[in-house]
């Protein structure tokens, strides 16, 4: 009973985790058409934002979102500064990888600066522990798996049921026919970029409330992310979500039987089978755009 | 003005440099003869930098230069987006490491075998990307990078896993003491690596089949159709630019005498990718001096502390965002601005 208990908490918790992380850079990749190396930074930086703010004396609801909302504007500034100046260069995904790493150097030496290497936490979501199942889990990550599917399915309607998120997708389809029916593709992109960061911010804020936070924090959950998105399909926004969990399985399932040091190298080995076999990722079927 | 001129007015020609037609493309007897000129040129550095720690900085240049120009085949010429380049050298670090401490293998011996492991992993990795494009061969190959340092990590009775491996077998000439000539002799093999390593990557870029690598970079429909194979020509080109990314690997272990994990870690990938990027794709020179650039450039703001990676990434960007060609696409800017100067007052 524990043993179940076990694995399927823990992969909830972590597929939440892995969508939350995820999700955003599907969204930049899908309407922009380019990785944002920077998206871990994102992670970072929100948290930060978020620790700074409860430290100032704000209480975790208010710095919570004010975090979120920053770092939808710190997105929309990395989006206008590094990735919209070269749109419509020939090697577009490959400057744009050296530009958002670089950015991204950029922030985390720059949080490093101001808030020094010390390890922070963020207050958790929700104080206190309880017992589910026979095994003892913290209601912070409660928290996390059970506000996951209800950003991530606002996320959904909002994509799917109003007019913006429907003129997102449409650039995501095609940005020639986009333009040509009179959308600001320009503010679409930053758009992508802005929700991506806030996205972000959050998974940044969930990390930060159960384990401690550094400047470099964000470079594991970047890796997760990139392996959650090649793993869903990189040409629709719900693959990843779906990746998201059935990764967040597959490790709580390999850490139980062949632990966690096996963990990792099985995962990318099932990451380079999966591309071998399916190119286009578990979830696709075919043509960039929002499924 | 002459036919040349007019070629080197226009930099933003796409890799015009690797193609062997049309006006502007140096003859290899003159490429020879620069590239005899320069290295004979940074061999005299040693006499005017006799402090070891200058010499030290001058070796590291060396090293990346040939991690960050080997790379430039695959991803400059190649097109492949093969980000498990770094983890090649880290292969070649720890395949050195362990082949002298626990096989006891002569290390020059040792290094070579590290340069033929490296090619090994190299084909290894292209074969679930044949089939690949794009985007996915970052993925996957950046995937294959984190599965090398897993696996290293998870071996920890062999390669000391998180702690690494220490005392390692330095190289060696005849009775010479490599401790205490202030890295002279170090500086020479480095400078002879990558020297060896700069003319194998021009006259591969050269060749036919750097040239066919071009072609199926640039149209890979109509070079399939003339007959041009991607699946050798992709093993052919990642296996090339393995070897002497490996020996470097191998080199800097021996160098180092040390080796941990961090050789696969992101930031290094970034700072040896900011290199090749740096300086112009699809030149292999552009790589070498943005190495030398970037790390000197880094090494003289030692005293900024944290605001180094701050000002270095700036840096990246600024010239990413105002010469797309890189550090050689601004020269030939340069270059074209004073040939024209040039043909005027001839005119």
């Amino acid at each position: 009973m524990n043993t179940a208990a076990d694995i399927l908490f823990g992969g909830l918790f972590q597929g939440s985790l892995y969508a939350m992380m995820a999700v955003g850079l599907a969204l930049v990749w899908t309407t922009i058409g380019v990785f944002n190396f920077s998206h871990g930074v994102f992670m970072m930086l929100g948290a930060y934002l978020a620790w700074q703010f409860v430290a100032l004396g704000f209480p975790a609801y208010v710095a919570f979102p004010l975090a979120v909302a920053l770092m939808a504007g710190v997105g929309w500034l990395l989006q206008a500064t590094v990735v919209r100046p070269l749109i419509g260069r020939a090697n577009l995904v490959l400057v744009v990888v050296i530009t958002t790493l670089a950015a991204g150097s950029l922030i985390e030496n720059g949080a490093l600066v101001i808030w020094g290497p010390r390890s922070k936490q963020v207050p958790p979501l929700l104080e206190g522990n309880i017992t589910l199942g026979g095994i003892g889990v913290s209601l912070h990550q409660i928290a996390i798996i059970v506000i996951t599917p209800i950003i991530l399915a606002a996320l959904w309607a909002f994509l799917n049921r109003t007019r913006l998120g429907l003129a997102l997708r449409a650039v995501a389809q095609n940005e020639d026919a986009s333009r040509l029916v009179g959308l600001n593709v320009t503010a679409l992109y930053a758009l992508a970029f802005g929700i991506a960061a806030a996205l972000a911010a959050l998974a940044g804020i969930f990390l930060g409330g159960y384990r401690f936070m550094t400047p470099v924090m964000g470079a594991d959950p970047l890796l997760k992310a990139l392996i959650v998105v090649v793993f869903g399909g990189i040409s629709s926004i719900s693959g990843p979500i779906f990746a998201a969990y059935v990764i967040g399985f597959f490790e709580a399932i390999c850490s139980y039987y062949f632990g966690l040091y096996w963990t990792p190298a099985l995962l990318f080995a099932a990451l380079i089978l999966t591309l071998m076999v399916k190119p286009e990722g578990l979830f696709t079927r075919s043509g960039r755009g929002f499924a | 003005m002459t036919a040349a001129n007019l070629a080197d007015a226009k930099p933003s020609r796409p890799a015009a440099s690797a193609i062997p037609v049309g006006p502007g493309r140096v003859p290899w007897q003159r490429e020879a003869v620069a590239i005899v000129i320069g290295f004979a040129v940074l061999a005299l550095l040693p006499f005017v930098f006799t402090d070891s720690y200058s010499r030290h900085v001058l070796i590291m240049v060396f090293i990346y230069a040939i991690v960050a120009s080997n790379w430039d085949l695959s991803l400059g010429y190649g097109g492949v987006f093969n980000f498990g380049h770094i983890a090649l050298f880290g292969i070649g670090v720890y395949a050195y490491s362990l082949l002298t401490k626990l096989a006891a293998m002569d290390p020059w011996l040792a290094m070579v075998a590290s340069g033929v492991i490296a090619v090994i992993a190299a084909v290894a990795v292209t074969i679930p990307i044949l089939r690949l494009k794009g985007i996915y061969i970052i993925l996957v190959t950046f995937g294959f990078a984190q599965l090398v340092m897993q696996v290293i990590l998870s071996q920890s009775d062999y390669t000391g896993g998180t702690q690494g491996i220490v005392r390692i077998p330095s190289l060696y000439v005849f009775d010479h003491n490599m401790v205490r000539d202030g890295k002279f002799a170090y500086f020479y093999i480095a400078l002879a690596l990558l020297a060896a390593s700069t003319v194998f990557l021009r006259a591969f870029v050269r060749s036919r089949t750097g040239i066919s690598i071009v072609a199926l970079r640039d149209n890979e429909d109509y070079a399939v159709s003339r007959g041009i194979s991607l699946v050798k020509q992709r093993l052919i080109t990642l296996a090339a630019s393995a070897f002497f990314t490996g020996v470097a690997g191998a080199f800097y272990a021996a160098y180092q005498r040390n080796a941990s994990v961090e050789v696969f870690s992101m930031s290094l990938g970034t700072i040896i990718l900011s290199m090749v990027l740096l300086g112009g794709t699809s030149t292999i020179y552009g790589a070498i001096i943005a190495s030398f650039v970037l790390t000197v450039f880094s090494e003289a703001m030692a005293d900024f502390g944290a605001w180094r990676p701050i000002i270095t990434a700036l840096l990246i960007l600024v010239v990413m965002l105002a010469y797309p060609g890189g550090i050689v696409g601004m020269l030939n800017a340069a270059m074209a601005v004073f040939s024209r100067r040039g043909s005027a007052g001839r005119g």
